[in-house]
């Protein structure tokens, strides 16, 4: 009797702890096994569609939680990636080296993070404004120096992943991608380990929760949130070297149309975590794919704003109803004087 | 410290004032009007010397301004084609002075049109759908002035206005019908700005009818961008994004159309082999180099020759009001041409001949 109440009641916690996921994640198997099998090609299209519009929202978003783990807030991301797409995209124009111009993307990305952590933490500023800064700048700056004309040399093509790549369904959705999106993958688990499971990413928690008490211990509270901030700003730039050198192949102005504040959207719906942030990202983009695939169909009489309300539908359903309450770093977005 | 946030502070006016002025400025700045209304897009550095003083209040010149729609003159679309036929005109001596103000916002539409109206110009050409309102009111303000209205169907004859229309549908139709003959998969698509905008719905209309013209029973994948007048034509990447989606499950040819998105769902279908693509508005083999490897045609209205057109009935005091239907036909082959069969060829020449006597009815606005 007794074992029983406790079995219960621990499996309750876990439902709790986990139901919200698990539900999602069994909806969304059911729905990708039902449409493999009435049509797979439309399935793998959708997936595939899926996958790729997740890469630059989840890149921005593990830009944003980096630096609000470390206590800065960054509303900059949609500037960062722009002018990061803008420079690697003007560096394959003049070198026709595209490795060279994802690198020079996450290197504007990164000097975009550093101005920003100059900003919020060596001067103290109001870091909205700090972000709102880069934001314009990015605007500015890429709508004066872009011309019209620039021709690219092409773009990273998808490499598939030997027999990976054959498996049915999951193959061409998964193992049949261009390098960043292979990145972006790699780096959610790598920002992960790094947030949860080493002395570094302790330290990053510690500076954003309590610097001062950080700062007792004799962590470096400036450096770590400098050192969050950039690399934070380089996966930016990384976000934005998608769009121009891997998605597109083209730069056009403000291109990242909102990219970068649906990225922060991603970031809290995913609790501030990097693998949350890589679920919502990809519920995010199921969701777009779904909304263009229903176009496509053509059955549906119904007008196709009311479809493409469908991904904010999703997300303000599942942030109201299932996510709840956020644990929002302690001190997030407050600059730290030393005494 | 305080140095510091100074230089802040200066950069972001620089880059405030890098946005607003834009290219405009380094071509040739508008010469600021005397009361110029707030909220407009008059470069900073005002008062110009420019080369040689051209008066517009004197009726010894004749000025032209071109008002863009939400976007840049060189966006490789319906802006550039506009202000081609502007410069046209000048090229020919008709106007003496031609100048370009780009609104970036929807709400300063007015605004700019009274900014070439208050400095005395005698045609002013806005460019886009969206602007019709702002035309009509302006037109009522400023009786004297020629009014050019690119895309902007007048339901009501204004005598100072003539709207510069086309018939998007034709030229969507022979879209469609290259499509159908072009495509072995028997699926194409269509990836498209938005239907907030009449012209962008005329063209997918055309193309629908144009393909099932040639093949009752093609399956045609069409999708608008969700989003607002705002982002709909300036999203390459949801294009890009839509067309590997559509290529994904079949299609083998990809009509963009919708500006820059359109722009991104050809660059996207040239990297895929064994898809054609087709652009829209002008000429895109000239305008868009990335699509060569799929670019077959593009489904163009001519701005360009209509509006310089218009700007010399102005000039000449013929000025027709009312509504002046362009041009609107396929673009050439290019390096396709050798691709395309002449019995296709021969087939879409006997189809524009149809539209054109009547005998072959898109079905698009009645």
């Amino acid at each position: 009797m007794q074992s029983s109440i406790i079995g219960s009641s621990a499996f309750l916690r876990f439902l709790k702890r986990w139901g919200v996921n698990l539900g999602i994640g069994l909806v969304v198997l059911v729905t990708i096994i039902w449409g493999y099998i009435v049509n797979d090609k439309v399935t793998v299209a959708v997936l595939a569609s899926t996958v790729r519009q997740a890469t630059p929202l989840v890149l921005g978003a593990l830009c944003g939680l980096m630096g609000e783990r470390a206590g800065v807030i960054n509303i900059g991301i949609e500037g960062q990636m722009l002018l990061s797409a803008f420079i690697g995209f003007l560096f394959n124009v003049w070198t026709g080296n595209l490795l060279i111009a994802v690198f020079a993307a996450a290197m504007t990305g990164a000097l975009l993070g550093l101005f920003l952590a100059f900003m919020s933490v060596s001067l103290r500023m109001d870091q909205i404004i700090g972000g709102t800064v880069i934001n314009i700048l990015a605007l500015g700056l890429t709508g004066y120096f872009y011309q019209a004309g620039l021709v690219t040399q092409g773009k990273l093509q998808p490499i598939a992943l030997g027999s990976l790549a054959e498996i049915p369904l999951i193959g061409p959705v998964l193992f049949n991608n261009p390098p960043i999106t292979y990145t972006a993958i790699v780096l959610v688990l790598v920002v992960h380990y790094v947030l949860f499971h080493t002395r570094w990413g302790l330290r990053t928690r510690a500076v954003g929760e309590h610097p001062r008490a950080a700062d007792t211990l004799g962590v470096n509270v400036y450096l770590m949130r400098y050192a969050n901030v950039i690399i934070g700003g380089a996966i930016a730039g990384l976000a934005g070297a998608f769009l121009t050198l891997e998605a597109v192949g083209s730069f056009e102005r403000a291109m990242t149309n909102g990219r970068g504040f649906v990225a922060l959207a991603v970031m809290i719906f995913g609790r501030y975590t990097p693998l949350g942030a890589w679920g919502a990202a990809l519920l995010f983009g199921l969701a777009s794919a779904i909304q263009t695939q229903l176009q496509f169909f053509g059955t549906f009489n119904i007008p196709h704003q009311f479809i493409g309300m469908l991904p904010y539908l999703l997300t303000i359903i599942v942030l109201a109803g299932f996510v709840g309450r956020t644990h929002i770093p302690a001190a997030d977005g407050e600059p730290y004087e030393k005494e | 410290m305080k140095k510091l946030y100074f230089v802040l502070a200066a950069l972001l006016v620089a880059s405030m004032v890098l946005t607003a002025c834009g290219p405009a400025a380094t071509e040739a700045p508008v010469p600021a009007a005397t009361e110029a209304p707030e909220a407009t897009e008059a470069p900073t550095e005002a008062p110009t010397e420019a080369p040689m003083e051209i008066d517009c209040t004197s009726p010894d010149y004749f000025c032209v301004g071109l008002v863009t729609d939400v976007g840049e003159v060189d966006d490789k679309s319906f802006n550039q084609s506009a202000w081609e036929g502007v410069l046209a005109a000048q090229d020919s001596g008709i106007a003496d002075e031609v100048q370009y103000i780009e609104t970036k916002d929807a709400k300063d539409y007015a605004a700019n049109i009274q900014l070439f109206a208050e400095q005395g110009y005698d045609a002013i050409v806005t460019v886009g759908y969206a602007m019709g309102q702002a035309t009509a009111e302006e037109a009522a303000n400023y009786p004297e002035i020629y009014f050019i209205a690119v895309d902007q169907f007048q339901a009501e004859t204004i005598d100072n206005v003539s709207g510069v229309i086309f018939n998007e549908d034709h030229s969507g139709f022979l879209a469609g019908a290259l499509a159908a003959q072009l495509s072995e998969s028997g699926t194409i698509a269509a990836v498209l700005g938005t239907d907030l905008v009449p012209p962008v719905v005329a063209f997918k209309e055309g193309y629908e009818a144009g393909a099932k013209y040639i093949n009752p029973d093609i399956n045609l994948i069409a999708t608008y961008h969700p989003g607002g007048l705002d982002v709909a034509f300036t999203d390459p990447e949801w294009g890009a994004t839509t067309t590997k989606q559509a290529i994904d499950q079949g299609a083998d040819v990809v009509f963009g159309a919708g500006g820059k998105t359109g722009n991104g769902a050809l660059i996207e279908a040239a990297g895929n082999e064994g898809v054609y693509c087709i652009g829209v508005d002008s000429d895109q083999w000239l305008s868009v180099p990335e699509a060569h490897p799929c670019l077959v045609s593009s489904a163009m209205k001519l701005i360009t020759p209509a509006v310089s057109q218009k700007i010399n009935e102005a000039n000449d005091g013929a000025f027709v009001p009312g509504n002046h239907i362009g041009a609107a036909a396929l673009a050439p082959y290019h390096d396709f041409d050798s691709v395309i069969s002449d019995e296709i060829k021969a087939k879409i020449e006997e189809i524009a001949e149809g539209l054109k006597d009547g005998s072959i009815k898109t079905g698009y606005g009645g």
